[in-house]
């Protein structure tokens, strides 16, 4: 798929899943697959629109590419935000998930959602810019 | 023998969700639950069988909404969608809500 670019805004999010969505059935991606790459995408896409734009007053874009090769599927997800790598990030541990939700703190699900979504997820950043790699199996259930 | 009276009314606040939630949406979906905070409710029903997407900015309303109308507040949430049920599994949610197919 040729590469399409998207402003760095949160009213982005419904047409970058949107794309996702229809390249992913079009491959023959099952519908529990496609559902959790849409979800790993747009936890990391949220990530680089108000943690790498907004919270550095910086405005910018997404560029979502889409490949299909070798029974797999894979997206990518460029910006121009300060170096950010979600992998970094401290994964929320057993001790948040057991507790009970009104002392939890807000925040640490997303990155725990997507790491379990894909078959791998990887970051990079290459040529000044995020680059965030997702790869489903397609065949997979 | 003396007479004893007990009563209760229970306030609920309900909430249909159809479509998908994301970080965008959730921010109305935040909205309406402080708007029914002010009433403070004992019970929220969220009505979501046509639900058909949740990020976790969504799962961070309803951890809002505890915060927010207290941990006494019950949550119940209406006939999940899979996918749905699922994101609230793999994050522990499911322990402190109630999932129920019907609202009774």
């Amino acid at each position: 798929m040729e590469r399409k670019t998207f402003p760095g805004t949160l009213d982005s999010l419904e047409g970058i899943r949107q794309e996702v969505k229809e390249e992913s059935q079009r491959v023959g991606l099952s519908k529990k697959a496609t559902y959790n790459l849409l979800l790993a995408i747009d936890e990391i896409a949220t990530n680089i629109i108000m943690h790498g734009y907004e919270e550095n007053d910086k405005s910018g874009v997404i560029d979502l590419q889409i490949d299909h090769r070798d029974n797999q599927i894979e997206v990518t997800l460029e910006d121009d935000a300060p170096p950010f790598d979600p992998l970094q990030h401290t994964l929320p541990t057993e001790e948040f998930f057991n507790k009970p939700l009104e002392e939890r703190p807000i925040g640490g699900m997303g990155i725990h959602l997507t790491i379990n979504a894909v078959d791998k997820f990887r970051y990079e950043f290459a040529n000044q810019r995020n680059r965030n790699i997702f790869v489903v199996k397609v065949g997979d259930a | 023998m003396s007479f004893h009276i007990l009563s209760e009314a229970k306030k609920i606040a309900k909430i249909t969700l159809v479509g998908e939630i994301d970080s965008l949406s959730a921010r109305e979906f935040q909205k309406e639950i402080e708007k029914l905070a002010t009433g403070s409710p004992d019970e929220l029903i969220l009505y979501v069988e046509n639900l058909t997407f949740i990020s976790s900015a969504g799962l961070r309303v309803l951890i809002f909404a505890k915060q927010k109308m207290g941990t006494n507040l019950a949550i119940y949430i209406v006939k999940p969608q899979e996918s749905v049920l699922e994101t609230l599994e793999k994050t522990g949610l499911q322990h402190s809500v109630n999932i129920v197919d019907q609202y009774l």
